[in-house]
């Protein structure tokens, strides 16, 4: 049995910051996640650090809390942030008198509103509809949601935190009404233990009620679904906004090599993250309004994920508040030293995890001081290594190496392919991933699949999908020889069924051709299916 | 910087069929090839900034184009990403003195005898070790300046007045360099009743500024030919070409690298010169009072005039005169493609490319070469014993004229 003092349930965005938060107080930790780290609504969001002023009208709050954790991300997580601004633009659209309400509220909120002429607008944006009426620039930002939980996880992991993924949860223990424990199983060994703590908290976002039940307790999570568009390649090179009151599809965002249109907003189960044509439909049309031009750019796939928005009261979907829950046990169903923690931003994470460490450390005597906002989450790679780096790493492959893996597994990287240079050459090409970068994430101890690895190097998310990297990358692990590298066809069939599933809702030109060259490769000449020869 | 049309990445799928088109690829490991170079590194472009020495490694032969099922610029893709490199970098002195073919050309067809002096000049530089100071390779075949310009000479030859007419695009290579292919071209015409007409306001399609990264320049020649090629297309009066390589660039880069609409308005009016004999022979309309001349050619197809899928008319009208064999040499790209072969440090790629087909013609029983191609041919006579001339002259020779 492990035994520590705080058992952190899920791993994103929330729990990430909680256990870097915690370790760096000197809290014992685990966090425990039943699939891999960031699978769920943490990476399944647009990508997008808010500047606040998306919700400056409506909660100033919410605004305030943004434009002050843009500014703390863009510093401690240079590696995760693409530091490009945002760009709100009316359309014909769009109502005309919201624009003086809108800047009086980012300027009460403290977020810059920079007007732009709509000449510098065009030269900036040539793609965006040449029908807008006003446009203004602020400090909003591209942020790699997986990049930055990968990177979150290792500086906690500095500290003393630990990490067990593709855990579940089965049961919550408590005596005399407070929380010593989980069971928990591990899914691939179904080993079935326990795990002694002194306070759990559930940060499970859209999942916290069926975590809550567990303990017989309910409370009211609504998950409310988005779904998104991810374009083949950068349509702009600042995030594009709609100037007007939070609505479907008015945000895009330039991330990594590829655009994210989104987002929508239905209610659903917490495990559901399909998206129907019909999604896909409507949010195209409303995005025209922004890009005229937007259906001659491929879509690539589409994802969704579920907004863990929480309600004392009724209000869901748009009207339910972006503002965090931080639900003591305690205090509401007299189950101590057990916290539910959930509703909350990506932008805001970090400092949700200090409101709830603040509240969860005086309980465990610990009376340290939050310093996450004062501490990068990894080193900055010395000039020397760049350089190193660059030699050995192909055309644009060192800087997205030394951005993906950090300086530290970028020097290791480094080494290996000086020692070989085979292990330098491009498994993926479309997002410039070497063979010593899947090496190296595929030695790590959390990596169980194909998927795994795609989610800390960008494997297959590009243009072909999967389509040539797939039997690269699954040649390249089997060769590790590792317990989940044996099963070849599992492996081809895990991340190719990944790949098929947010293709299929959006499956017409290039992509529909696609698809068809990637059937060729995989069912006809790999046979990956088994089809058995039949005998006459 | 000009607008660029073929920013947009995404007709590729990924299919690598370029990759085995690709002459370079094959020839070196320096060059990734050009679904990665093009259509794949311009997604990360827009996202990074990197030295990438593979750049300058595109020949521009344009094989990725007209092999590619989903129509991909892949080539004008990488000649935009050099171009934008040379934003930022500075221009080698070799590249800076190629792509001045025309001033150049211009100024030495213009003074008597600054020809004899310039290639005279050319021998005794090349012999002093000078061409690999400034970055030329000393082995590539360097083409010789003619003792007339082409269009010097045009105004001596008193044409028939006909009512068809032609305007033709002689091209920097034939005004300066060659000026015979035109005048063949002008009695070929003539002897089927069609008057030849020329336009001094033309100006170089701007193929070598392409290949040497000075994109922008390109524009303002794409401007000035646009404009009198659609003047001419509106009156009804066909334009004809030898160099491939000009035809491409009027005909389709123009508009994949600016946008031209005018291009629209006089592509479907251009014409090979061979195409154009074919196209009338077809049609019952050339003269085939041809002499027997006994003789055997090679013949080898320019890149630049397969991309443009029209087949290799040359190799049928050819064969149509009695006595003329005509082999086809199938033996890939010659290598050189403009000034890529003229460069230090891409003239051993092209040396080893064109390799294959130096060797063809030096072993084959055939005569002569034969290529429209004016680069081709400088290649297909560089160390192979022959000779290699553009279709016309043995058109021309069998008219007998």
């Amino acid at each position: 049995m492990l035994t520590t003092e705080v058992v952190i349930i899920g791993g994103g965005a929330t729990g990430a910051g909680i256990l870097r938060d915690l370790s760096m107080r000197g809290v014992k930790a685990i966090l425990i996640e039943r699939g891999d780290l960031g699978c769920g609504t943490s990476s399944r969001f647009h990508g997008l650090l808010h500047s606040g002023g998306r919700y400056a009208v409506r909660d100033k709050n919410a605004a305030i809390e943004c434009i002050e954790e843009n500014q703390i991300l863009r510093r401690i997580g240079k590696h995760c942030v693409e530091p490009i601004s945002s760009i709100f633009i009316r359309t014909p659209e769009d109502d005309e008198a919201y624009e003086g309400t809108w800047l009086e509220a980012c300027k009460e909120a403290g977020i810059s509103t920079k007007p732009l002429e709509l000449s510098k607008l065009f030269e900036m944006e040539p793609n965006v509809s040449r029908k807008v009426k006003s446009a203004y620039l602020c400090p909003g930002a591209a942020i790699d949601g997986f990049r930055m939980l990968w990177q979150i996880f290792d500086s906690a992991n500095r500290h003393g935190g630990k990490t067990l993924t593709y855990t579940n949860v089965i049961g919550i223990d408590s005596e005399n009404g407070k929380v010593v424990g989980v069971t928990v199983q591990d899914m691939h060994s179904k080993e079935i233990y326990k795990i002694a703590c002194n306070y759990l908290i559930s940060a499970t976002g859209p999942w916290c009620s069926r975590v809550a039940q567990l303990a017989g307790i309910d409370i009211n999570v609504k998950p409310s679904k988005g779904s998104l568009i991810a374009f083949n390649h950068r349509i702009c090179t600042n995030v594009i906004h709609r100037l007007h009151k939070p609505s479907d599809a008015d945000i895009f965002v330039p991330h990594g090599t590829v655009t994210i249109l989104g987002t929508t907003s239905i209610d659903s189960d917490p495990d559901d993250n399909s998206t129907s044509q019909e999604e896909v439909e409507c949010m195209m049309k409303i995005g025209e309004a922004t890009f005229e031009n937007l259906r001659d750019y491929r879509i690539l796939r589409v994802f969704a994920g579920c907004r863990p928005l929480y309600s004392a009261g009724n209000s869901s979907g748009r009207n339910a508040s972006r503002d965090f829950a931080a639900i003591d046990h305690g205090k509401e169903h007299g189950l101590a030293n057990f916290m539910s923690v959930c509703g909350g931003k990506f932008t805001t994470h970090r400092q949700m995890a200090q409101k709830v460490c603040d509240m969860v450390c005086p309980v465990l005597g610990n009376t340290a001081k939050c310093t996450t906002h004062e501490v990068p989450l990894i080193e900055e790679p010395s000039e020397q290594l760049m350089q190193r780096a660059k030699a050995v790493f192909p055309s644009y492959a060192a800087e997205l190496a030394e951005n993906r893996q950090g300086a530290q597994r970028l020097e290791q990287l480094v080494k290996d392919i000086e020692k070989d240079n085979k292990l330098g050459e491009i498994v993926c090409e479309c997002e410039n991933v070497s063979r010593a970068e899947i090496n190296a994430v595929a030695e790590d101890s959390t990596s169980h699949s194909i998927s795994d690895i795609r989610r800390r190097t960008r494997l297959g998310m590009g243009t072909c999908q999967g389509t040539f990297c797939t039997y690269r990358a699954v040649g390249t692990v089997k060769s590790l020889k590792k317990d989940w590298t044996e099963d070849t066809s599992k492996l081809f069939r895990e991340f190719l069924e990944a790949r098929w599933k947010g293709i299929r809702p959006v499956l017409w030109g290039n992509q529909m051709r696609d698809v068809d060259l990637t059937r060729g490769i995989y069912e006809v000449s790999l046979n990956i299916n088994h089809e058995e020869k039949k005998h006459e | 910087m000009a607008k660029l049309k073929s920013d947009n990445p995404d007709q590729c799928i990924s299919c690598n069929i370029c990759l085995t088109a690709c002459p370079v690829a094959r020839a070196t490991r320096k060059y990734r090839g050009p679904k990665l170079t093009g259509p794949a590194l311009t997604r990360l472009r827009m996202l990074i900034e990197d030295q990438d020495p593979m750049l300058q490694y595109c020949s521009n032969c344009k094989n990725c184009d007209r092999v590619c099922p989903s129509g991909t610029p892949i080539s004008t893709l990488n000649m935009k990403a050099r171009s934008a490199y040379y934003k930022k970098n500075p221009h080698t002195l070799a590249e800076k003195i190629l792509s001045n073919n025309e001033l150049m050309g211009k100024t030495i067809t213009s003074i008597p005898f600054a020809s004899t002096i310039a290639n005279l000049g050319m021998k005794i530089t090349k012999a002093a070790g000078a061409f690999e100071i400034v970055g030329m390779s000393s082995k590539a075949p360097f083409p010789t300046y003619a003792k007339k310009s082409f269009s010097a000479m045009f105004k001596s030859i008193s044409q028939p007045k006909c009512d068809k007419k032609v305007l033709f695009f002689p091209g920097c290579y034939v005004n300066y360099n060659e000026p015979q292919v035109g005048v063949d071209l002008v009695h070929v015409f003539n002897h089927n009743n069609i008057e030849v007409l020329i336009d001094d306001n033309f100006v170089c399609c701007g193929s070598p500024m392409i290949s040497a990264g000075y994109i922008d320049k390109v524009q303002h020649n794409a401007d000035i030919n646009s404009k009198i090629l659609a003047s001419y297309a509106k009156q009804g009066i066909d334009i004809i070409t030898t160099c491939t390589t000009c035809a491409l660039i009027l005909k389709q880069e123009y508009d994949e690298l600016f946008e031209l609409e005018a291009v629209k308005e006089y592509n479907v009016h251009m014409y090979d010169a061979i195409e154009y004999l074919l196209n009338m022979y077809e049609r019952g309309e050339l003269k085939t009072d041809f002499k027997t001349l006994n003789k055997k050619e090679i013949y080898h197809t320019p890149c630049h005039l397969k991309v443009q899928g029209y087949g290799k008319p040359t190799l049928k009208l050819l064969n149509k005169i009695p006595g003329v064999e005509v082999v086809d040499a199938d033996a890939g790209c010659c290598g050189l493609s403009g000034i890529y072969g003229y460069k230090t440090n891409t003239a051993e790629v092209a040396a080893i490319v064109g390799s294959k087909l130096q060797k063809t013609i030096k072993e084959s029983d055939a005569h002569e070469g034969v290529c429209e191609c004016n680069i081709c041919r400088l290649q297909m006579q560089n160390n192979t014993g022959k000779k290699a001339y553009h279709p016309l002259h043995t058109i021309r020779q069998a008219y007998g004229i």
